[in-house]
């Protein structure tokens, strides 16, 4: 610590902290530069703590995100699911018909089908091992995916046996440029080109997408183990309204006339109702809730650690201030400082870390792993709190420190 | 030595100690807990082979795990049972149906395994009461798994309501359980089978179960099988299906990469604690060690002694981490309503031991370095 000399000095602004601190000397900032080894350890310690909140809360984002991704893409104002399909990997269809009703409605200028099939096994064309696909099939002159590489592969979509694939799809599903000829659902399949998009916890292994009249050729026919498709049963539809309709009226002026064995929502309600489920209905936010809180909880104890370590080595010198004439709130302050020090310090690095992390994750497993400023902000203030918990326990020994034991002996 | 200097050193300061331990502790419960998560996800499929009564396996290919099968013809099953050695083979379906909660008048998919309820599939305690065996044989009634989550709605027997659309009675309960894919299962007949997933034919089947007589090697049946039957279906032991299944989870779900990173910064952050305790130890008994040098002690002494209180935090800081880790696992399946089968098994436990024991050491030999530097001269 610095000697005492220092701290009796006259009236200096101090050129590095001249209004941040109301003191002479920055005692916190000194006490945890004073030793580096120490100090390198300290923020590595809560830079550690702070990536292992990143990661398990961006685990949670990331399942929760690549759910709604296929969602975000879809062009419509309205969506029109069967009543059952409270989630996007129940496979309940509504009949056809409903668009065509719903396509009548004042301010409802479109309404486009979207089947869709999970399970349709996808041969890799190297290794000749299957993996399960979601498809997604629709008429290829309706807008229905807002992604520009679909659009611009409309008039080679609808040739027979054709299809273009996720390049995001996971690695076991085998290459898949456009020329790739292999098989799914035991047919052949020609790939015609490929799109981005990103693999969820329900599709796990990727999409493909093709024309309705393909969707037939593949799945109108199979065995009596198989459910078989037709067009006359949707699994989505999308409404399109014309610029500046009102959403919510119009769904509302929907629900009241069409019959209940659809539900029928507005684009916004029909994400938040997919997330809903996964986070209240399995155990993913049980799991990642938990592990957070643990990290959170190691995070504490890492900080209390170095900041008691320091409190035990300055005993005698916190003891001599207190002889002088500081009070105990003044000593608060200064491990308290000491404290948010540690974590502004820590959380720049465990930050960097974790978005190099995430970026290996998505390349990794599809999974989209996004750092947003909300995201970065609760865990800084996760940081913030959780080194401010440890100084206020860290602090209860400071003020037991009595100066008649000091100079007692 | 005559003294145990690691124990005294780190005994020596009482606060110390505990936060310390606190520290190695819940690095260990971290540790714990991402590989009880990733053991329940992938555990479905173990859970399920465990309890059935067959040592040898047939499916298709093309199943990648027991939820994703692929159907195929019975037959193969006929094929099978004339190799020497078995004793019985039974049929065995699964599927999904939309359950309908009473309740809440929500569906939920719910996994649904589908025998001969003559054949003796299933080693679980209820299927041996003979009302259970009644219910099992009616029209339209199934048994439903206790550990099945609470939104699939009352698992009271003679609680109707519709599976697919088409009414389903519950007949009675038994206890299985079932991993992430599976939170919820029912049993019934393959009759019933028939009914709720028409016009699924009976002679196409998901699984086929294959028991063998008392005393026969069932790597040589499998052996003499996979010689026989055409490669359109794989033959496989309990234990090789079980680990293929496994496998698929781990890999093919991202949980194995989530999980295993889990485990990874979690070890780097016990790393990190037990250096900064070590290294704290040494910094303030730099005199002290020192002065053993110059007393003619060699730096492998104070090696052993810092490597020793490695190991020892490990030991120390591993116990309470292992009983915490217990009362969590306990505590999330509960939460969960059985659905998150968390259970702790000696091959993890020693693992995470291992693993506590290697933590340290590594700390303890990063710290070392300024121990080994310690020069007498500077004291005196």
């Amino acid at each position: 610590m610095v000697g005492l000399a220092v701290v009796l000095q006259p009236l200096t602004p101090h050129p590095v902290f001249p209004c941040v601190l109301p003191m002479r000397t920055p005692l916190a900032w000194f006490n945890l530069t004073y030793e580096r080894r120490r100090l390198l350890t300290a923020i590595a310690g809560v830079s550690f703590a702070v990536l292992l909140m990143f990661m398990f809360k961006g685990f949670e984002n990331a399942l929760y995100d690549s759910q709604v991704q296929l969602l975000k893409v879809l062009n419509g104002d309205i969506i029109v699911v069967n009543r059952l399909k409270y989630t996007m990997f129940i496979p309940e269809q509504f009949a056809r018909r409903r668009l065509y009703q719903a396509q009548a409605f004042e301010g409802v200028e479109a309404a486009y089908p979207l089947y869709t099939r999970d399970g349709a096994y996808w041969k890799n064309p190297e290794t000749k091992a299957v993996r399960p696909l979601r498809v997604l099939a629709f008429n290829p002159n309706d807008p229905v995916l807002n992604i520009p590489e679909v659009l611009a592969k409309q008039e080679g979509l609808k040739l027979p046996w054709t299809a273009i694939v996720d390049e995001k799809s996971r690695a076991e599903v085998g290459p898949r440029s456009a020329g790739i000829v292999t098989e799914m659902a035991e047919q052949q399949i020609h790939v015609i080109g490929t799109y981005s998009m990103g693999t969820d916890f329900a599709s796990a292994n990727g999409n493909v997408i093709m024309s309705d009249q393909n969707f037939l050729r593949y799945f109108s026919d199979l065995g009596p183990e198989e459910t078989e498709r037709d067009l006359n049963t949707v699994d989505v539809g999308l409404l399109k309204l014309a610029p500046g309709a009102d959403a919510n009226a119009i769904a509302v002026a929907l629900r009241q006339r069409l019959p209940n064995d659809i539900s029928i929502l507005t684009k916004p309600e029909f994400v938040a109702m997919e997330l809903n489920y996964w986070r209240k209905n399995t155990s993913i936010g049980f799991i990642f809730t938990l592990l957070t809180t643990m990290s959170f909880v190691v995070g504490i104890i890492l900080v209390y650690q170095i900041l008691y370590t320091d409190v035990s080595e300055h005993w005698v010198e916190y003891a001599t201030l207190k002889a002088i004439g500081y009070s105990n709130r003044y000593l608060l302050t200064v491990v308290m400082q000491q404290s948010l020090i540690l974590a502004m310090l820590g959380f720049v690095p465990g930050y960097l870390i974790a978005l190099v992390l995430y970026d290996a994750t998505t390349n990794a497993t599809g999974l989209l792993m996004n750092m947003t400023l909300g995201r970065a902000l609760e865990i800084l203030i996760a940081t913030v709190s959780m080194c401010l918990i440890s100084g206020a326990i860290a602090v209860r020994k400071v003020q037991a420190a009595d100066p008649a034991e000091v100079f007692g002996n | 030595m005559r003294t145990s200097l690691a124990w005294l050193n780190l005994t020596h300061e009482k606060t110390r100690l505990l936060v310390a331990i606190a520290g190695v502790a819940f690095a260990v419960i971290l540790v714990f807990m991402n590989l009880g998560f990733l053991g329940s996800l992938s555990d479905t499929a173990a859970i399920a082979y465990g309890n059935i009564d067959a040592e040898i396996y047939l499916i298709s290919p093309q199943a990648l795990e027991i939820t994703t099968t692929k159907a195929f013809p019975i037959e193969r099953l006929y094929q099978a049972s004339g190799i020497d050695g078995v004793k019985r083979v039974m049929p065995f379906y699964v599927g999904y149906l939309q359950w309908r909660n009473v309740e809440t008048r929500q569906s939920r998919a719910m996994f649904v395994y589908g025998i001969n309820p003559n054949d003796p599939v299933f080693l679980l305690p209820d299927l041996q009461k003979p009302d259970v065996q009644a219910a099992l044989r009616r029209v339209d009634t199934v048994l439903i798994d206790r550990l099945s989550r609470p939104e699939f709605g009352p698992q009271a027997t003679g609680t109707t309501t519709e599976a697919d659309g088409r009414k389903a009675i519950v007949g009675g309960q038994y206890t299985l359980g079932g991993g992430f894919a599976a939170d919820g299962s029912l049993l019934m007949s393959d009759q019933n089978f028939r009914r709720y997933f028409d016009p699924f034919p009976l002679n196409q089947i998901n699984l086929g179960l294959i028991k063998l007589n008392d005393g026969v090697d069932p790597l040589s049946v499998v052996e003499a099988m996979r010689r026989t039957l055409p490669p359109d279906v794989l033959v496989m032991t309990s234990e090789q299906l079980t680990a293929r299944d496994r496998d698929y989870w781990i890999n093919a779900t991202s949980t194995g990469f989530i999980f295993g990173m889990g485990v990874a910064v979690s070890c780097i952050v016990g790393v990190v604690i037990v250096y900064q305790i070590l290294y704290t130890d040494i910094s303030e008994h730099l005199k002290q060690y020192a002065t053993l040098k110059a007393m003619g002690y060699r730096s492998s002494f104070l090696f052993n002694t810092v490597l020793q209180e490695a190991i020892i935090l490990a030991v120390l800081g591993y116990i309470p981490g292992f009983i915490i880790s217990v009362m969590l696992y306990e505590l999330t399946v509960r939460a969960t309503g059985g659905g998150l089968p968390v259970a702790m098994n000696l091959g993890r436990a020693l693992f995470v031991l291992v693993l506590t024991i290697l933590m340290c050491v590594l700390s303890g030999l990063a710290s070392v370095q300024k121990v080994t530097k310690a020069d007498p001269a500077d004291v005196f």
